[in-house]
């Protein structure tokens, strides 16, 4: 009921901040554009190859764009103060908090990712094996994000920051979701990688709260 | 010590090298109004918040002497910001911060809402209201949550005189019905309608 409650607050305001939902998906489908334009000139199945991998970076970098979002209007409006001093809840409370942002700002691209790919020719099985990773992946980098935001939060400007700290993490899972994306594409087992990225996801899943509350404690402090 | 909810024992605390709080002792008991004054950066804000347990005093000691395991879940704190959601609706705002959602939760928000006089603003974003208005929003989640102690930051500032009436009567009420309040201020309040303890705080 509770958890129920908050995910419609999360909503309710991200519905009423505007066009910044949509913002994501644009983004892919300049980056997809540009990319299709600028290597027009290369061969068809070189192109294919490339295409499901730049799909991949793409929506790593667009995962990175909002992150420092996660808990920053909370602190600035008093909510976080207020809801950790309550001392009620407070990890299953982060964890809805990056769920919801990962269902706002990540998930549609989860989504129009794989449609894209498929459009511009890819076969069904990578197409289904880019979802999937990116399905495992992109979580995994929203719980990473959380930690850098929860410990940069009480700077002003912590967007430069919040991706310094994250690109290192972001490695195991960048080579994990292209390698499978890849090993799909040539028509080989990629269950190995499926496995570690999951491995990956519940790690940070069960570090991720306990992480974000000390670091959010520190940072009020 | 049964009237006592929180003891205060020896805080201090030191920022930069440079000492805020110095070997403070008090106690908060039911039904009493403690009123924190001091010049400006005199560590009332801080005070504040190592109550609460947001910031660690260097040393001293805060007990929860009231028996309740769970005091600081039923206290309430309003700091410098407002804890309220500017691309929310007045009335959205209460809501969300109603701890239990009963059937009688429409008329307490009601309720909250016709003692600040705020009914008439109930469908606004809070982000289009006046400072002052937002500061009694903030001041109308006192009412409708089931607290023990409240905690909250400079209430007069932003007010004006009726608004501040109402929460000294809000107070009033909510002090005898056994609870306990801690607040700041700039200067010493005399002419209160509820019996304050004034604590000085020398830095």
């Amino acid at each position: 009921m509770k958890i129920l409650n908050i995910i419609t607050k999360e909503f309710l305001l991200a519905s009423r901040s505007g066009y910044e939902i949509f913002m994501p998906i644009v983004y892919l489908l300049i980056i997809i554009i540009f990319f299709n334009i600028s290597i027009s000139y290369v061969a068809k199945d070189i192109m294919l190859e490339l295409l499901p991998l730049m799909i991949w970076i793409s929506c790593l970098l667009i995962c990175i764009l909002n992150l420092e979002t996660i808990f920053k209007e909370d602190y600035d409006d008093g909510t976080l103060e207020m809801f950790l001093i309550k001392n009620d809840g407070i990890e299953i409370g982060i964890l809805i908090k990056i769920l919801s942002h990962w269902l706002l700002s990540n998930l549609p691209i989860v989504i129009v990712a794989p449609l894209i790919a498929m459009v511009l020719g890819l076969d069904t099985a990578t197409t289904l094996t880019l979802f999937l990773t990116l399905l495992i992946g992109t979580p995994t980098m929203s719980l990473i994000g959380s930690i850098a935001a929860a410990l940069t939060i009480s700077l002003r400007k912590n967007k430069i920051l919040v991706s310094i700290i994250v690109l290192p993490m972001y490695v195991p899972i960048l080579i994990f979701g292209t390698s499978a994306v890849n090993n799909s594409f040539f028509k080989m087992n990629y269950s190995t990688e499926l496995t570690l990225m999951s491995f990956l996801f519940f790690i940070f899943l069960l570090i991720t709260p306990l992480a974000c509350s000390k670091a959010l404690k520190i940072s009020l402090d | 010590m049964d009237n006592s909810l929180i003891e205060i024992e020896n805080v201090s605390l030191l920022r930069n090298d440079k000492s805020v709080l110095k070997n403070i002792s008090f106690e908060i008991k039911k039904s009493q109004a403690l009123n924190l004054y001091g010049l400006n950066g005199s560590g009332k804000t801080s005070l504040l918040k190592i109550i609460i347990g947001m910031t660690e005093p260097t040393s001293g000691f805060i007990k929860n002497v009231s028996g309740d395991e769970d005091l600081f879940k039923k206290t309430i704190y309003i700091g410098h910001k407002y804890g309220i959601k500017g691309n929310l609706t007045v009335k959205e705002n209460l809501s969300y911060a109603l701890t239990d959602n009963s059937d009688n939760s429409q008329l307490i928000i009601k309720t909250a809402l016709e003692t600040y006089k705020m009914t008439q603003h109930k469908s606004m974003l809070t982000k289009n209201l006046s400072h002052g208005q937002q500061k009694k929003v903030s001041l109308m989640k006192t009412l409708i949550t089931n607290s023990l102690l409240w905690v909250i930051d400079e209430p007069y500032s932003a007010l004006d005189d009726e608004s501040i009436n109402i929460f000294n009567n809000t107070a009033k009420a909510y002090l005898e019905k056994g609870g306990a309040l801690i607040m700041t201020s700039h200067k010493e309040i005399k002419e209160s309608f509820f019996t304050t303890k004034n604590y000085k705080i020398y830095s």
